[in-house]
């Protein structure tokens, strides 16, 4: 088996589930989380982070020198931009609208490689809810986006 | 979409699906997590086969199809027993319940009492065996036993089908109901654990059954009607499958869903004991507490029998013998995914 090293072979995959869609983001687009496979959160573009203010805060240092598929670095600023477009809209994730940070919700960013995010209430399960902030470069955002160049819209399209 | 509650805004979206015939990832190789992946240089997600097609090429061809996901208990034998294709699975976090439809009119299923008797009279040894031909787990409340370590795990409803009936009567004579035929709903695949459910109902309770199954279109406008909740339901148990995106995530995705205020599935008034909890997770950041509030909300559907719990069944996926496939709970991805030499793709 290959174990490291240049990627090697192909598969030809049928996958009937429903959340094909939504496995095809997770195969292919890197978020601050992502699901270990016994299903419990792990670190992702996330290098640590530390809840402040009895869950009111959440700080986030993002992990230095990840970039995406194109060569542009992901950062802070990649951060703040995924999550000034989530909030753009009222119910951007198919699944529902659980996966929304609340309205009052704010980021800003500390350093380069460091976010901080302030919830109006306490939410213990923001840490999962960063697995549907999709983090994308520039030239996604500035095209297709998550629905925008083809619906005109991105409700529902993250 | 469907607007489940206004304040706060709630919704879900209800999809129907428009997929390419196939669709090609190819791989990343600066990716920063080398330990992790990719191992694969190319995956081609095929979607110009039925399951059932796709399922007789892993097992009888090389090169046309070296994942299928979803198996069918029912298929999986034909998998182990296949020249090319291994079964592969995993403890699934995911969900198979009924949601009780505690407005049903006619019927005594606002009182505690009428539900737990259906929790009752249900086998669910037998449910997961004849059903689930032994791959799946009993449910205690709604959340699957792989979610949790064994010591947080509650115990399933025993089956007392004597108890149900004294349970069923009580509530029955009380609260009036009762006289017409129950009605046991199943969205797609569901249909023999729908069945199952019914006979067990039937044989405890001593009341007519009728089981509807919805398939393909026939699902949204149920989904939809149970979502905005504005018109009544057509049937008395709606039986369903539902997971969660993460283990911790548990009772914001599945509880949430089947009982919450905001929930897509509850059927009947929001439960304020229930509200109470969850908000009492939300204020929690740390694991463990997060753990005991999560086993106290599952506690509180399993005693207050929130749900009709049935079983959380294994993810079986079949898998060309030279590929190397980790199975993961709760999604589907293929950076650990690699191949061996002698695979069609690098002979």
């Amino acid at each position: 088996m290959v174990e490291r090293g240049d990627p090697a072979g192909t598969i030809k995959v049928v996958d009937p589930s429903p959340l094909n869609w939504l496995y095809i983001t997770y195969n292919t687009v890197e978020e601050l989380v992502r699901a270990a496979p016994d299903g419990t959160i792990e670190p992702a573009a996330m290098e640590t982070y530390r809840w402040k203010d009895e869950g009111r805060t959440l700080e986030v240092d993002v992990r230095e020198g990840n970039r995406f598929p194109d060569g542009e670095p992901l950062t802070a600023h990649s951060v703040e931009r995924a999550f000034d477009e989530v909030m753009l809209w009222a119910s951007p994730h198919p699944p529902g609208t659980q996966f929304n940070f609340a309205p009052g919700t704010t980021l800003e960013v500390t350093g380069e490689h460091g976010v901080r995010f302030r919830f109006p209430e306490p939410d213990g399960q923001a840490l999962g809810k960063l697995r549907a902030m999709h983090v994308m470069s520039t030239p996604f955002w500035e095209g297709p986006g998550f629905g925008y160049e083809r619906q005109g819209s991105g409700e529902g399209h993250w | 979409m469907a607007v489940t509650q206004m304040d706060p805004f709630a919704a879900t979206w209800l999809q129907r699906e428009d997929r390419t015939s196939k669709v090609r990832l190819t791989a990343n190789p600066d990716y920063w997590d080398k330990d992790r992946g990719p191992r694969l240089r190319e995956v081609v997600l095929r979607n110009d086969l039925t399951p059932e097609e796709a399922l007789d090429l892993v097992c009888t061809t090389e090169g046309e199809v070296d994942v299928v996901t979803e198996v069918s208990p029912a298929d999986a034998e034909k998998v182990e027993n296949s020249e090319h294709a291994e079964l592969v699975s995993t403890e699934a976090i995911f969900t198979v319940a009924g949601v009780i439809n505690r407005d049903a009119e006619g019927l005594p299923l606002a009182d505690r009492r009428a539900r737990l008797a259906l929790n009752l009279a249900v086998d669910r040894e037998r449910l997961v065996r004849e059903t689930m031909f032994g791959r799946a787990t009993p449910l205690a409340g709604l959340t699957p036993p792989a979610a949790v370590p064994e010591e947080g795990r509650l115990k399933p409803h025993s089956h007392d089908p004597g108890r149900a009936a004294e349970l069923w009567n009580e509530a029955r004579s009380e609260t009036g109901g009762g006289e017409r035929p129950l009605r046991v709903a199943a969205l797609g695949g569901l249909e023999d654990v729908a069945r199952a459910v019914a006979a067990d109902l039937e044989g405890a309770l001593s009341v007519g059954v009728e089981v509807v199954v919805y398939r393909g279109e026939e699902e949204l406008p149920v989904r939809r009607r149970l979502a905005e909740k504005k018109l009544a339901q057509g049937w008395d148990v709606l039986i369903l499958g539902h997971g969660a995106q993460f283990a911790e995530s548990v009772v914001a995705e599945l509880h949430r869903a089947f009982a919450g205020a905001t929930g897509e599935f509850r059927a009947g008034p929001a439960v304020p004991e229930f509200e109470s909890l969850f908000a009492e997770l939300a204020a929690k950041t740390a694991p463990p507490e997060q753990a005991e509030v999560s086993q106290r909300i599952d506690r509180l559907v399993r005693d207050e029998s929130l749900a009709l719990s049935l079983c959380a069944p294994r993810a079986l996926y079949a898998v060309n013998k030279h590929v190397d496939f980790t199975p993961y709970r709760t999604s589907f991805e293929f950076a650990e995914t690699s191949v061996d030499d002698g695979h069609w793709s690098r002979r």
